[in-house]
């Protein structure tokens, strides 16, 4: 494929594979660590808390089988596992009884958008910002302004969240407080339903790459103060190629390629925190879903949301990772000598 | 000397410049500025706990959302002296929420991060050293790990089990704050290892726990706080994170529940701005503080940065 | 009318401490077609004043005073402005960089990096006429087209170097820079690089002025030689007028620096005192018995056996060609790198089933220079440290207050003032400075054994010959026997008493050096002593790349060690019983 050697696209699908596996032991594993039945106080807490209780039984027996506690642990897994794999996380408690995937299947297209684009938006404003900072014919007033920039690079995005609604939608009222699109409008293909997505959408995004471009502003810096030093710059500028092209072609290029591997580091929070930023504009996506479930304490919902973020972040990892070697020549050359 | 040659001159200035400049190049301002600011939020749990009644972080303890003092709330009450910062819809004074809160934040961070960097710098050496099956597994496990928001899991583990306690809380988000100081001090120790000065060591017969702990440690100093800090942060945000989703402790105040609260109850749109601004705006000053720790410490083990 | 014209030439590097003067005043006048050197160690401006002809100075370098005057239209290169500068770069002025290794774009496949160029100067040139030009420019410095297609990590350091000098002609400037473009290449690659370079400069006719620092090199590559040093221009004129005649004393010292292999020694040979007897086991100081280091599918080193007693201090050379395994050699001795086949004993014992204690006895026995001095002393700490450290653990001392004493006294034995160094940090001092603290602490803990690998070839050139008499000296007057690792078979000539000859792990040509260098037998040697250039007009050195194919065919045609003579306390085998076994 693209003259990418075997070796290396098999190595990165394992541990695609291991990354999913993993996470989805973990979510079974975890509820069974605890000496009571998971089950009983569950149901036990759902009726404490006042949340739909009647036929409990019955909740009690999907439960029970949800945990498999008739079943031995070893088919128990292997049973959780296949649910796992055809996306099959039962029912859920609050919502009764509709399939888990479907109420997924509404939410994600939401979040994926969201996330792409704030993503996509944020690597590359943030890696832009981080070259300007180093090269040298960044106009003055630049150099002064990037850096002042940096004072929003550590703050979470739920804290940017509520600065920006509060001062865009509670008191400007520019933009919509909460939801992803108007009550108003129908959803389809048209100009007001668009627009109603576009300015709900606005926010949250805002409040992603406002604070987590810093981080790769900090990073593209690192990497362009040791690109600069490199020969093959002195020497393209020896060459009298333009500014910019020296810039483009040799700089950034060859910065950027560490940063394409950060972001398999970095993107389990990116994605954490636009869990938190959907949850606080109550936008329709997984973190609202997440949220709602965490409320009405329904365990199935937790638990195939949780799955199928993991999911989707091992799954961009695997894109990136794939797409590596079509930037970044070399490592066809280190895959084939390993 | 007068005449002395560019070439070796220029970085022999700049070492010397920047023994000058400074004596030490751990004094640096971004590092004490950031030390500083972050020495002032314990100080404030501290003496905080020393001068105010920290009884009134309980509910009803209070009227109920008073403004700080000199504003006025929607009802036209003003602040009262006796709860400077306000107090919240639950009846709660929010100066004694934030004594109480920020330093259990920080708390978490830091006790997380710490044990998250202890096991680094365990598996981080074992990788590098014992090399073979050992380093496979090490590696794997942490690139498999990295990638797996820790936010999920902590809410399905949370989910199952309700109440935590700010230490196992800590406890729970150190599971997931090793891989990055693994990955880097094994990264090191493998690049270290074929050093000359390693090399110099193993020919003066130092033993392995020489190696490791007195030629390589202190040279990987500069980049373990930096991992440290930069897990520090990452563990709070994960710590605030579950609790402005409903998680985390439940019975004891940290800036994350407070927040968790004020949104519940629709304080943004009853503009009650203090009751989430206040704990936002001293988790922003926290992360600024931790920010600039860590371009400080940047700049301490990558002298380059400092020219800009 | 000249290419180049430098009259009253300063150039500052404004420091916090002050303006440091890298060149001041320095005239120079370089005629079209001609070869100019530039020669001096690093520091003496050399590169410096080269770079001010493309206004490339690092950091906050700048010409202060003075006027460069380019081509027959005397373009005053300092009043350009950037614009014109950046057009002024490869069209007329091109610069061929030391670092060949990392002075190509990772990412950009060979032949793009030849286009660029040349769009950058002529605008938009159809694709076609780029690729005819591009390899043209390839097949004129002896690669082929296809070369074009490749990324630079799939060549060869000769290969990147010869793109580097495509590069350079490419646009037929009207003179050429070459900044030490071959000092990353071993001896052989060296010559054929630096006739290419030759070749296609006197092809289009352009003014050259190579940088460099070994006087042998320049001696056979250029017309003229400008001698400089501390910034100031000390000597010029014709290459045979310098060489033959020269006038400033230190130019003198740089010509006879270069050791020459059947010269004058440059080690003072009076008898220090008589060496001490330092073995007294019976057995064998250091023996491989039938040693062979496989990695992959790669043989590093062949099956060999020998034998070094320690009855009468010796130094054995082993010579070779990056890739030849030589450091390889040095590895296995010293316990670092297990062999695949066979033993490694040291006084009658395994190297490497050593139990603890023994295994700190041999380390005290057996130490070690490196060739990279910047590497071996731990930032961390100051540099009194990698001194004090062994010679506790090997429990040589007896109070701090002896130990200091110890120290300051090897210092004193290498020529280094120990009130000055030992408690500075690694940073604070040059490479000589360093490297020589690591003879003193090889002197300190006296060894009966030490490996020296390549000690001297970072080193500047002036600071060679003390460096490596300093070494000598510990044989002779501290009874250490010595493993000189060295790909530079002059300086073996002169140290050893014994020279080994590796080619691709394999010994080519063993015995005393007086035969094996003075008078080569095998191919191999024969073709790296004549790669060897030496401040000698009369010698050929030009190389034919047919003629070096044939002889590369008879030299792997060679495989058998040719033995030239033996010397007492040491014996060499290959193969034998243990090659049985493997092959």
């Amino acid at each position: 494929m693209f003259g990418i050697p075997r070796s290396y696209l098999f190595n990165r699908f394992v541990t695609f594979l291991l990354t999913v596996w993993i996470a989805a032991t973990l979510i079974w594993i975890i509820p069974r660590l605890s000496p009571v039945d998971p089950a009983e106080v569950m149901l036990g807490r759902m009726a404490s808390g006042g949340a739909f209780v009647e036929g409990s039984e019955q909740i009690l027996q999907s439960l029970r089988e949800r945990f498999g506690l008739n079943d031995p642990l070893v088919i128990q897994y292997f049973k959780y596992m296949w649910a796992v794999v055809t996306f099959d996380f039962g029912v859920s408690v609050a919502s009764f009884p509709t399939p888990v995937w479907t109420l997924i299947a509404q939410a994600l297209p939401w979040t994926l958008g969201l996330m792409i684009l704030s993503l996509i938006i944020t690597f590359i404003i943030g890696n832009a910002l981080g070259a300007f900072m180093v090269w040298e014919r960044t106009p003055r007033p630049w150099k002064v302004v990037i850096p002042s920039l940096m004072i929003f690079t550590s703050i979470p995005p739920i804290l940017s969240g509520l600065l920006l609604m509060y001062i865009f939608s509670v008191k400007l009222r520019w933009f919509p407080l909460t939801g992803s699109y108007g009550l108003t409008v129908t959803p389809g293909w048209n100009w007001d339903f668009i627009a109603s997505v576009l300015t709900h959408g606005f926010l949250p995004a805002l409040s992603i790459v406002v604070v987590t471009f810093g981080f790769w502003t900090l990073g593209m810096r690192g990497l362009m103060i040791s690109v600069q030093g490199e020969d093959y710059v002195n020497l393209a500028k020896a060459k009298g190629l333009k500014p910019r092209y020296i810039l483009y072609k040799y700089m950034v290029r060859n910065a950027i390629l560490p940063q394409v591997t950060a972001f398999a580091l970095k993107i389990g929070l990116l994605v954490s925190g636009q869990i938190l930023v959907e949850r606080i504009f109550s936008y329709n996506g997984m973190g609202k879903l997440l949220y709602d479930a965490i409320l009405d304490q329904d365990f199935a919902v937790i638990q195939g949301v949780s799955f199928i973020i993991i999911l989707m972040t091992a799954l961009s990892v695997l894109i990136v990772d794939m797409l590596y070697p079509l930037i970044d020549p070399r490592i066809r050359h280190q895959a084939e000598a390993a | 000397m007068a005449e002395v040659s560019a070439q070796t001159q220029a970085p022999e200035g700049e070492a010397k410049g920047r023994f000058n400049r400074f004596d030490n190049p751990w004094l640096n301002p971004k590092l004490l500025w950031g030390i500083g600011i972050l020495l002032g939020i314990v100080l404030l749990g501290l003496i905080g706990r020393m001068l105010w009644n920290t009884e009134l972080v309980f509910t009803g303890s209070t009227p109920l959302r008073l403004p700080p003092v000199g504003f006025e709330n929607l009802r036209g009450q003003p602040g009262e002296a006796a709860f400077p910062l306000g107090t919240d819809g639950a009846g709660r004074d929010l100066l004694a929420l934030l004594i109480i809160g920020a330093p259990n934040t920080l708390m978490i961070g830091a006790v997380a991060s710490l044990i998250g960097m202890t096991t680094g710098i365990i598996l981080g050496f074992s990788a590098g050293f014992i090399g073979g099956r050992t380093d496979d597994v090490i590696r794997i496990l942490s690139d498999v790990m990295i990638t797996i928001p820790p936010l999920l899991i902590l809410v399905v583990f949370q989910s199952v089990y309700g109440d935590v306690s700010l230490l196992l809380m800590a406890f729970l988000i150190a599971g997931f704050m090793w891989q990055s100081p693994t990955r880097l001090i094994r990264a090191q120790v493998l690049s270290m290892r074929e050093s000359g000065y390693v090399k110099m060591a193993q020919l003066s017969g130092a033993s392995t726990a020489h190696i490791m702990f007195r030629e390589m440690l202190p040279n990987l100093i500069p980049y373990l706080f930096g991992s440290f800090i930069a897990n520090v942060t990452t563990a709070i945000v994960t710590a605030v994170g579950l609790e402005v989703l409903g998680l985390g402790p439940q019975r004891i105040p940290t800036l994350g529940r407070v927040i968790y609260d004020a949104i519940n109850s629709g304080a943004l749109i009853q503009n009650l701005w203090w009751w989430w601004g206040l704990p936002t705006a001293l988790l922003a000053v926290m992360f600024i503080a931790l920010l600039l720790i860590n371009l400080g410490l940047d700049e301490i083990s990558n002298p380059r940065l400092r020219k800009i | 009318m000249p290419v180049l014209q430098l009259t009253d030439i300063c150039i500052d590097f404004p420091t916090t401490k002050g303006v440091v003067h890298a060149v001041s005043k320095l005239n120079l006048t370089i005629e079209p077609g001609r070869r100019v050197g530039f020669i001096g160690e690093s520091g003496s401006g050399k590169t410096t004043t080269a770079l001010s002809v493309m206004r490339m100075l690092a950091g906050s370098g700048h010409v202060s005073s003075g006027t460069i005057r380019l081509g027959a239209d005397e373009t005053d290169v300092l009043a350009l402005s950037d614009e014109e500068m950046r057009k002024t770069r490869l069209k007329r002025v091109s610069y061929i960089p030391q670092g060949a290794m990392n002075s190509l774009n990772p990412i950009m496949r060979i032949e793009h990096q030849l286009w660029d160029a040349i769009i950058a100067h002529e605008g938009k040139v159809a694709r076609d006429e780029l690729k005819r030009r591009s390899d043209e420019a390839l097949e004129s410095v002896g690669l082929s087209g296809h070369t074009g297609r490749l990324y630079p990590h799939e060549l060869s350091g000769g290969m990147k170097q010869r793109v580097c000098i495509a590069l350079g002609v490419i646009l037929r400037p009207e003179l050429i820079i070459a900044d030490e473009p071959t000092s990353a290449l071993d001896v052989v690659t060296q010559r054929q690089v630096m006739q290419t370079l030759k070749d296609v400069q006197s092809g289009i006719g352009s003014a050259l002025i190579l940088i460099g620092h070994d006087m042998g090199l320049m001696a056979q590559s250029v017309d003229e030689l400008a001698v400089l040093k501390n910034g100031e221009l000390v000597e010029i004129g014709s290459v045979r007028q310098i060489i033959e005649d020269p006038q400033h004393p230190y130019t003198q010292q740089l010509i006879s620096s270069v050791p020459l292999v059947g010269g004058e020694s440059f080690l003072d040979d009076t008898v220090g005192a008589p060496p001490i007897k330092r073995s007294d086991s019976g057995h064998p100081l250091m023996e491989f018995q039938g040693v062979r280091k496989d990695y992959g599918d790669v043989t590093a080193v062949h099956p060999m056996s020998f034998k070094l007693d320690g009855e009468k201090p010796k130094i054995i050379s082993i010579v070779g060609q990056s890739g030849s395994g030589k450091s390889t050699m040095g590895g296995i001795m010293l316990g670092f790198t297990p062999p695949s086949q066979g033993k490694v004993m040291f006084e009658g014992q395994d190297v490497y089933r050593m139990g603890p204690s023994a295994t700190l006895e041999f380390r005290k026995n057996v130490q070690a220079v490196f060739q990279d001095p910047y590497a071996c002393f731990n930032p961390f700490y100051r540099v009194n440290h990698a001194l004090k450290f062994p010679y506790k653990r090997f429990g040589l001392a007896e109070s701090d207050a002896q130990v200091e004493a110890k120290m300051a006294e090897a210092c004193e034995a290498v020529g280094l003032d120990p009130a000055i160094v030992l408690h500075r940090f690694p940073h604070e001092l040059s490479g000589g400075q360093r490297q020589r603290l690591i003879v003193a602490r090889a002197l300190m803990l006296s060894p009966k054994l030490l490996i020296a690998d390549e000690p001297v070839s970072m080193v500047d050139a002036s600071l060679r010959a003390t460096i490596l008499k300093n070494i000598y000296d510990l044989k002779d007057r501290y009874g250490i026997s010595i493993l000189y690792i060295t790909h530079d078979l002059a300086t073996a000539y002169h140290v050893s008493d014994y020279v080994i000859v590796l080619f691709h792990g394999r010994v080519a040509e063993a015995g005393p050096p007086k035969q094996v260098i003075g008078d080569p037998q095998h191919p191999y040697t024969r073709m790296l002593i004549d790669a060897i250039p030496w401040p000698d007009l009369k010698r050929p050195w030009g190389a034919d790349p047919a003629e070096d194919a044939r002889r590369m065919e008879e030299v792997r045609g060679h495989t058998e060690t040719i033995f030239r003579g033996e010397v007492p306390g040491f014996e060499l085998s290959t193969g034998g019983e243990m090659r049985m076994a493997a092959e």
